[in-house]
């Protein structure tokens, strides 16, 4: 888990996941379907996650893994990792991955998580590093929010290496002056 | 200038690896006479006509704009040096030649301030930045070959500005191998072509953290 105020932290939070009650609820608006003020056992709703790891913790909820790890996305990035459109799942979907897993207890889901990145990371790297300018959006409209921040550490850092390379003198005057003043002497 | 380092506290910007560089040393031919200079990283000097002294880079580039001395280019930058360096580092896979620590910086530096006192300049600065291209590209493809076991890199002779350039992706790349890689029970395997090794590095991980 991140900072408490970490905001990345608390948007992925923000994801919905679908939950079943394990037991009857009175007295919550949480359910759109119900009629009444109260979730009966049973009920499938989709919470937010942050909702859902509170009430799996007491027991009240068992959580079911987000469509965004389904067997089709597993698939896919077995197929061919760099090429799957991951932030159309999700925008944190490692993020959201390493809070379900604990959650839903899926062991695979860790493994996936772990290979999915470890296959992905690499594109990042090349984009990163041959991106000739600031702007190649479209690699990045793939890309989840951690491979963004991935790719932009890498990125504005040889963007400011070679800046500085090209880069004139910045700190003395320019050297014209100097050999004027040279031949004055 | 400064944003750089600003938004990644960690990593240094060109410039302030180039301030570091200017304390390296390096020969200067004076054509004054001066009293030896005493300063806190050491005494320089004295400085007589046509006799070479060894300064700091700062302190040959000052002199040197005033008019005051020559720049001895160091020994690496040679054009038969730097074709062999560029040679062997395009004939070995993966080992770096060794090279002054900040031999980009200072190459930069002399390049700008003391262009006369260089033999064939162009063909020089050519050749470093071949041999530059040459080890970015060995280091990007070492980079690639993270999997997850790994904690820590190692690379021999990098230099100053290879490892700054590649610091903040490393660091944020290992962290999320660590958080994703931490999932993974440890008792089970990583999904690896080649268990028996990962089994390994997962122990290795283990006393690492215990730490």
């Amino acid at each position: 888990m991140g900072s408490y105020y970490d905001i990345d932290d608390i948007l992925s939070e923000e994801e919905p996941v679908t939950v079943i009650f394990r037991k009857p609820a009175n007295g919550v608006g949480i359910d759109p379907s119900a009629e009444k003020n109260c979730v009966e056992q049973g009920s499938k709703v989709e919470l937010p996650l942050w909702i859902a790891h509170e009430l799996c913790q007491r027991d009240a909820v068992s959580v079911n893994v987000p469509a965004c790890f389904d067997e089709k996305t597993r698939l896919e990035i077995q197929a061919d990792p760099a090429n799957v459109d991951l932030r159309s799942r999700s925008p944190y979907f490692y993020e959201l991955g390493c809070k379900m897993a604990p959650i839903t207890g899926d062991r695979t889901l860790c493994y996936f998580l772990f290979f999915a990145f470890r296959s992905r990371y690499k594109e990042v790297l090349t984009k990163a590093h041959t991106a000739a300018h600031v702007a190649t959006p479209k690699v990045l409209s793939r890309l989840t929010n951690e491979e963004i921040d991935l790719y932009e550490a890498a990125q504005s850092s040889v963007a400011a290496f070679k800046k500085w390379r090209v880069g004139g003198s910045r700190f003395q005057p320019s050297s014209a002056l100097g050999r004027k003043r040279r031949s004055t002497d | 200038m400064t944003t750089q380092s600003e938004a990644q506290s960690s990593a240094f910007s060109a410039e302030e690896m180039e301030f570091v560089a200017e304390d390296e040393l390096v020969d200067i031919v004076p054509n004054m006479r001066m009293e030896p200079l005493n300063m806190i990283c050491g005494d320089f000097g004295p400085f007589l006509p046509q006799i070479a002294a060894r300064v700091p880079i700062w302190l040959a580039v000052a002199l040197k704009k005033r008019g005051k001395c020559t720049i001895r280019p160091p020994e690496w930058m040679s054009v038969e040096k730097l074709t062999q360096v560029l040679e062997a580092e395009r004939d070995s896979e993966k080992e770096f030649q060794s090279l002054p620590f900040h031999y980009i910086e200072i190459s930069r530096l002399l390049f700008h301030h003391a262009r006369d006192d260089i033999p064939d300049i162009y063909m020089v600065r050519s050749l470093i930045e071949d041999i530059r291209d040459v080890r970015f590209h060995k280091v990007e493809t070492s980079l690639e070959t993270f999997d997850g076991r790994t904690s820590a890199v190692q690379i021999k002779s990098l230099s100053a500005m290879e490892v700054n350039i590649v610091r903040p992706f490393v660091m944020k790349a290992l962290q999320a191998f660590q958080k994703l890689g931490g999932l993974v029970p440890e008792s089970d395997p990583l999904p690896d072509s080649r268990p028996p090794e990962v089994d390994k590095a997962a122990k290795g991980r283990r006393t690492l953290r215990g730490r």
